[in-house]
């Protein structure tokens, strides 16, 4: 209730407690505002060509400076951080439904049904992302649906996994069987009593899978295998940048910083998460 | 006997993850809309073409039919022929394969020197203690860096000054050993940094979790050295977690780092997959990626088998 009603007494406590998870969070929300809003901030036009000179220093009127057009640079790094968040967040909620209901059902049901899940688990997790990402550009192209896919394959194996074993002990425990012997439909069972059990197991895998996305969304966008031009997301702005940086280096460091500083907001966030859920207490050797 | 029953089990797992990787390969060029022979020639091809192609690669066969030929063509290591130079494409990625895997090994022996350690020591030490932190940080700035903005600043600091390292300019090994270290150093090191926060927060986790066993309170009680007690009862208790990363991060090295290999110019297999999709090759590409998958399904099992000798108990309950 706190955290709805005095979000900052809940930051301060955070911060007090854990400064690092709350630098996170903060970068965190920062982002994911200026990927939905930042659009309307007074920065400039990502799009207008010729705004000022060519790859110009950063600068008052520049903040990033401008790209190979003559375009602002900050305006298009806003529109990356969104490209970048978008897709990899539509990505990994999609496939994070999909493998918890699989990893539920295998975990439920064992026999052949777990056998066949957890198999086509391994196999999808026997690739690296990157030749995935090549084998799914070589059969249909590379875009915007191909980065999604590659995020997908690589994303469903850790939900399929960690919801399958968790699933297994729990499905074990009396109140499941309790469940059963009462007549409740297997539906219902994974829907009322496994499900809000698994949770906390979801959401933690969530924000690894989440910036596991964002590193491969950008590598494939890096390697021009993801967003194409004229969008951009942080990955191709930095592949742009990349062809100046011994004459413009601040293209190529402004877009990986700020690509970094994403991440690893959502890796804190996630710690913190991991932290308050199954907290590991250390213990002193003497 | 046990052991060799639970080794025969996890081979014969290992065999049906590897079927099941060929079959996704051979289907992700198959089931595209358009079908095989569009994407060898291109929209513009002519009935005539499409027709000798689908002669010459049997697409007139039954789709299972055409899965076996392919599978006994690979089983007898023919993994097919690379559209532009017209030579096996077996060939060249194992001309390629010592190339990545001297970068993979490098870039894993780097990671480990600097991961276990820290991540024992942070595992050890109380919650709130310096070193807790530095695992931390190092954690979340090696799993959140990616390593083609390390690459692409670490490409910029040392074309900037030079300090002895080199980018691109590869020579093989066996050639000049000195100038092959200049120039793999820099990209074994971009590499290094994810694997590194990946053992480190592997090794912490799982040394916190063996510090709250009673058998280390009993050491403890016992008044047994600090240092002895993470020597004989630590270590192998978190054994596994660990060797589960480091086999599953080196199995993805060998695989070709793709983007690292780019970025510096680095002949090795993910580069030559990378350019094979770039000259639109697609036998390199289908090649590259079920290689990959081979060499990390056999890593897997080793390292399944591994776990049987780290912890017996796992052989005996036939547990995987």
């Amino acid at each position: 209730m706190n955290l709805i009603l005095r979000p900052h007494r809940a930051w301060f406590s955070l911060w007090r407690r854990d400064s690092l998870s709350a630098i996170g969070l903060t970068t965190l929300v920062v982002l994911v505002l200026l990927g939905l809003f930042g659009h309307y901030l007074p920065i400039g036009d990502a799009t207008r060509i010729a705004a000022g000179p060519r790859l110009a220093p950063p600068s008052w009127r520049f903040p990033f400076g401008t790209d190979e057009l003559g375009r602002s640079f900050l305006p298009r790094v806003v529109l990356g951080i969104r490209a970048t968040f978008l897709l990899s967040a539509l990505a990994v909620a999609m496939t994070a439904c999909l493998g918890t209901l699989l990893g539920m059902v295998a975990g439920y049901f064992r026999g052949a049904t777990d056998q066949i899940v957890a198999r086509v688990a391994d196999v999808l997790f026997s690739f690296p992302a990157l030749l995935i990402g090549l084998l799914i550009a070589a059969a249909a192209g590379p875009g915007e649906t191909s980065a999604v896919a590659v995020i997908a394959v690589a994303a469903l194996p850790l939900f399929v996994r960690v919801v399958r074993s968790v699933t297994l002990t729990l499905s074990g425990r009396g109140f499941i069987v309790a469940a059963e012997v009462a007549g409740a439909s297997p539906l219902r069972i994974m829907g009322v009593h496994i499900l809000p059990n698994i949770a906390g197991a979801v959401v933690v895998q969530l924000t690894y899978a989440l910036s596991i996305g964002m590193i491969i969304e950008s590598a494939l966008s890096f390697l021009g295998l993801g967003v194409q031009p004229p969008d951009a997301s942080l990955g191709s702005l930095l592949r742009q940048g990349s062809a100046y940086l011994t004459f413009a280096p601040w293209l190529a460091l402004s877009s990986g910083l700020v690509l970094s500083a994403a991440i690893m907001s959502v890796n804190l966030v996630g710690d913190a998460v991991r932290d308050a859920l199954e907290p590991l207490q250390g213990r002193s050797l003497t | 006997m046990r052991f060799f029953l639970y080794a025969l089990s996890t081979l014969a797992s290992g065999l049906v993850t590897l079927f099941g990787a060929a079959a996704l390969v051979f289907a992700s060029l198959r089931f595209v809309p358009g079908g095989y022979a569009d994407i060898l020639l291109g929209p513009f091809a002519t009935p005539a073409a499409r027709e000798a192609i689908g002669r010459r690669y049997g697409l007139d066969e039954p789709l299972f039919v055409q899965f076996l030929h392919w599978i006994v063509a690979m089983l007898h290591g023919d993994f097919g022929v690379s559209m532009v130079t017209r030579r096996p494409v077996i060939d060249e990625f194992l001309r390629r394969a010592p190339v990545t895997l001297e970068l993979a090994v490098l870039a894993l022996t780097m990671a480990l020197a600097v991961g276990l350690p820290l991540g024992v020591a942070a595992g050890v030490a109380p919650v709130k203690a310096k070193r807790t932190l530095l695992a931390r940080l190092v954690g979340a700035f090696g799993a959140s860096v990616p390593d083609f903005v390390l690459g692409t600043i670490l490409i910029f600091v040392f074309s900037v000054w030079s300090l002895w390292l080199k980018i691109g300019g590869f020579a093989p090994f066996s050639e000049d050993p000195i100038l092959n270290l200049r120039t793999m150093l820099l990209p074994a090191m971009t590499l290094a940094v994810f694997g590194a926060a990946l053992i480190v927060r592997t090794t912490r986790d799982a040394v916190l979790r063996v510090m709250t066993e009673p058998y280390i309170t009993a050491a403890v009680a016992r008044g047994a050295a600090p240092w002895e007690i993470v020597r004989r009862h630590v270590l192998r208790n978190a054994a596994i977690p660990v060797v589960t990363v480091v086999t599953t991060y080196f199995g993805f090295l060998l695989g070709g780092a793709v983007v690292v290999e780019v970025l510096f110019s680095i002949p090795g297999v993910g580069l030559y997959a990378y350019n094979g999709l770039g000259n639109r090759d697609y036998a390199i590409v289908q090649a590259g990626a079920l290689l990959a998958a081979c060499v990390f399904i056999t890593i897997n099992m080793l390292a399944d088998m591994l776990y049987a000798v780290i912890d017996p108990r796992l052989a005996a309950s036939g547990a995987r």
